[in-house]
């Protein structure tokens, strides 16, 4: 016992030495904050620009629909004058849409004959649909309000021609492209925690092979093991940094940025949420330490190692994937998947879900078991002589 | 005092040593003489039990390699083909991580990396970190690191392995003065001079068997030859590997 932490403070003291290593798994640690944090101010921005901007319509022939004017002005729109050529105008990209009253348009509206006005538009640009749509709709709605009265006027219910209603139901709102993101925040905790002890596992494992230090070091009098859990050990405390530093960026990001605004949905990411998402990742740190030390102990050099580690890191993205698209009950197989079952639960933790305690202690419990049994397998590889004479 | 017994060990097809005995005595400087290839490296690393023989036994002090290999690496001192420091930690670092995981502590550890330092001066770079050392200040870390808790026997592979004139001359009496202080010193070589300049018995190894063993002079008489050269390649039978 004694001397795995002789070994894991040898190794700590090596690793902190090795500025680049630990500040690569740091960087790790903060891209999902950082990432997450821009997409939400992304789609942030465009949620307040539809709702909040008023829309600017350029129109040809004002003077000839006085009461269409008033109504697109009492609908926020501002009504600007047209340019002379309102088609070069578009097709130059200088204006998203320009209406165009013709002068008949007042004789055919009053008597009841069919007006028509022109939308000059360009339907290949992709910024402009925003007010394409709604300059359209507006005019939709004012030809179907003048229409009902006209009814109306002549004694005949208005839902006679009404045969068909169409309600719309848009599920591709920014908020559920935002909902959709936020059902990876799960994943890049865990991904945060893979990264941080990738670094200081290669350097302890297939680093001890590259710079020939290992066959010195096993001649010593110490048992095999105790190696494998000395060096586990020594990668914890720079995953628990990493998995801390990605949960307070995560909790700087949703609660310094108006998410629930954006989004709809209430984020509960306050410090007891934090804290418990804290400790349903631990056993995570075992798994990703074991794991990835078995992957390099295999590697012969760093480098090789290093073409490894990062697949192992996207393994548990695959159930997260899966989460993002078919939401998944809590139920008891998905507890029994290491890093899957934690992933659920940090999604009910956010949405302020009940957990339930027999999901959480399942979830530990699966995860602890694989890690004992990975780390089980470690220690089977480095009893064989081939760990340190390998034939390249 | 290390006894090896009719050892062998196969790499797949290859026979890397067959049958192997010697003894190394207290107080002796063993060599063990072959061409490159020969076997030798092999039996040592058998003999600090990171290899397992296939067959025949080996005992340091006593204790079976296979049997008690944590009781042999407490007997043995070993300078291995492979001499990685961690560069990032300095002389004394290096030296008291293989201390501690001997057993040794405290103020008996730090007077032990101290003798160390002096005895194969290493003053200058004893706080410095190991990262750009040259290959002879590697070398005395790494002998340093192996002789740190004091054992009675001594393993070398190809001890003056890249070292230049002057630090060959000062790794032969260092090893001398271990001999002198009574260790069981065991050394590989391909190089007959060195072997010739430095031990006190010799056991010729070619192709994974002994070709002969013995004092340079009983090794004189049994080939009938007047020196150690023609004695060499008399028991081996070729001129490979000789320098």
């Amino acid at each position: 016992m004694n001397k795995i932490w002789i070994i894991t403070k040898k190794e700590i003291l090596d690793s902190i030495r090795d500025y680049r290593s630990w500040t690569t798994g740091l960087f790790w640690a903060l891209f999902g904050p950082i990432m997450m944090g821009g997409m939400l101010m992304l789609i942030g921005s465009s949620v307040r620009d539809e709702i909040e901007q008023p829309l600017h319509l350029s129109v040809q022939g004002q003077e000839n629909a006085p009461n269409l004017i008033r109504f697109l002005e009492q609908h926020d729109v501002i009504v600007e004058s047209a340019p002379a050529d309102p088609e070069a105008a578009v097709k130059q990209g200088d204006l998203n849409v320009v209406l165009i009253i013709p002068p008949e348009y007042g004789e055919d509206f009053s008597s009841g004959r069919t007006a028509t006005v022109k939308l000059v538009l360009d339907s290949t640009r992709q910024p402009a649909r925003v007010d394409i749509n709604r300059i359209q709709n507006l005019l939709e709605g004012y030809s179907t309000y003048l229409g009902t009265l006209r009814l109306v006027v002549r004694g005949v219910s208005p839902q006679l021609i009404d045969v068909v209603s169409v309600e719309e139901v848009d599920v591709a709102t920014p908020q559920s492209q935002a909902t959709l993101l936020i059902s990876f925040l799960p994943y890049f905790i865990i991904f945060a925690i893979f990264n941080g002890v990738a670094p200081i596992i290669t350097d302890t494992t297939a680093g001890e092979r590259e710079r020939q230090s290992l066959e010195p070091l096993l001649i010593n009098p110490v048992p095999r093991g105790h190696f494998v859990w000395g060096k586990l050990l020594a990668a914890f405390p720079f995953s628990l940094a990493s998995l801390g530093i990605t949960l307070v960026g995560f909790g700087i990001v949703f609660n310094v940025l108006p998410v629930e605004e954006y989004l709809g949905i209430r984020i509960g990411l306050n410090i007891l949420t934090l804290l418990l998402i804290f400790l349903i990742c631990l056993p995570i740190i075992f798994l990703a330490s074991a794991i990835q030390m078995l992957v390099a102990s295999f590697a012969r050099s760093t480098k090789e190692a290093g073409t490894y580690l990062p697949f192992i890191a996207l393994v548990p993205s695959l159930p997260g994937l899966a989460l993002a698209f078919f939401p998944v009950k809590p139920a008891l197989w998905t507890m029994l998947i290491p890093t899957f079952g934690q992933q659920i639960l940090i999604n009910q933790f956010m949405r302020l879900e009940p957990i339930s305690i027999s999901n959480a202690v399942i979830s530990t419990v699966a995860t602890l078991l694989l890690s004992l049994l990975i780390t089980w397998v470690a220690v089977r590889l480095y009893q064989r002589e081939q760990i340190v004479f390998r034939k390249a | 005092m290390i006894e090896v017994q009719d050892l062998s060990k196969s790499f797949g097809k290859v026979k890397a040593v067959q049958h192997v005995s010697f003894s190394a005595a207290d107080g002796q400087i063993t060599g063990l003489l072959g061409p490159n290839g020969a076997g030798k490296s092999t039996t040592l690393r058998m003999l600090y039990t990171l290899l397992k023989p296939d067959g025949g036994s080996a005992r340091i002090d006593g204790f079976d390699v296979t049997e008690s290999p944590l009781e042999v690496q407490s007997h043995i001192g070993v300078l291995s083909d492979a001499q990685g420091l961690y560069p990032r930690l300095t002389t004394r670092e290096n030296i008291r991580y293989f201390g501690l995981l001997h057993g040794l502590n405290g103020e008996a550890l730090e007077r032990q990396i101290d003798q160390l330092i002096q005895m194969l001066d290493m003053q200058p770079i004893a706080d410095r970190m190991t990262e750009g050392f040259s290959t002879g200040e590697r070398l005395k870390v790494a002998i340093a690191r192996a002789l740190v808790h004091d054992p009675r026997n001594v393993l070398l592979d190809e001890p003056t392995n890249g070292l230049d004139v002057k630090s060959t001359r000062a790794m032969r009496q260092f090893i001398r003065r271990l001999r002198d202080t009574g260790k069981c010193i065991l050394l590989t070589s391909h190089i007959m001079q060195e072997v010739a300049a430095l031990c006190d018995y010799i056991v010729i190894i070619s192709g994974g068997t002994v070709a002969a063993q013995g004092s340079p002079t009983e090794l004189l008489r049994k080939t009938g030859k007047d020196n150690l050269e023609d004695a060499f390649i008399e028991a081996i039978g070729s001129e490979e590997g000789l320098q």
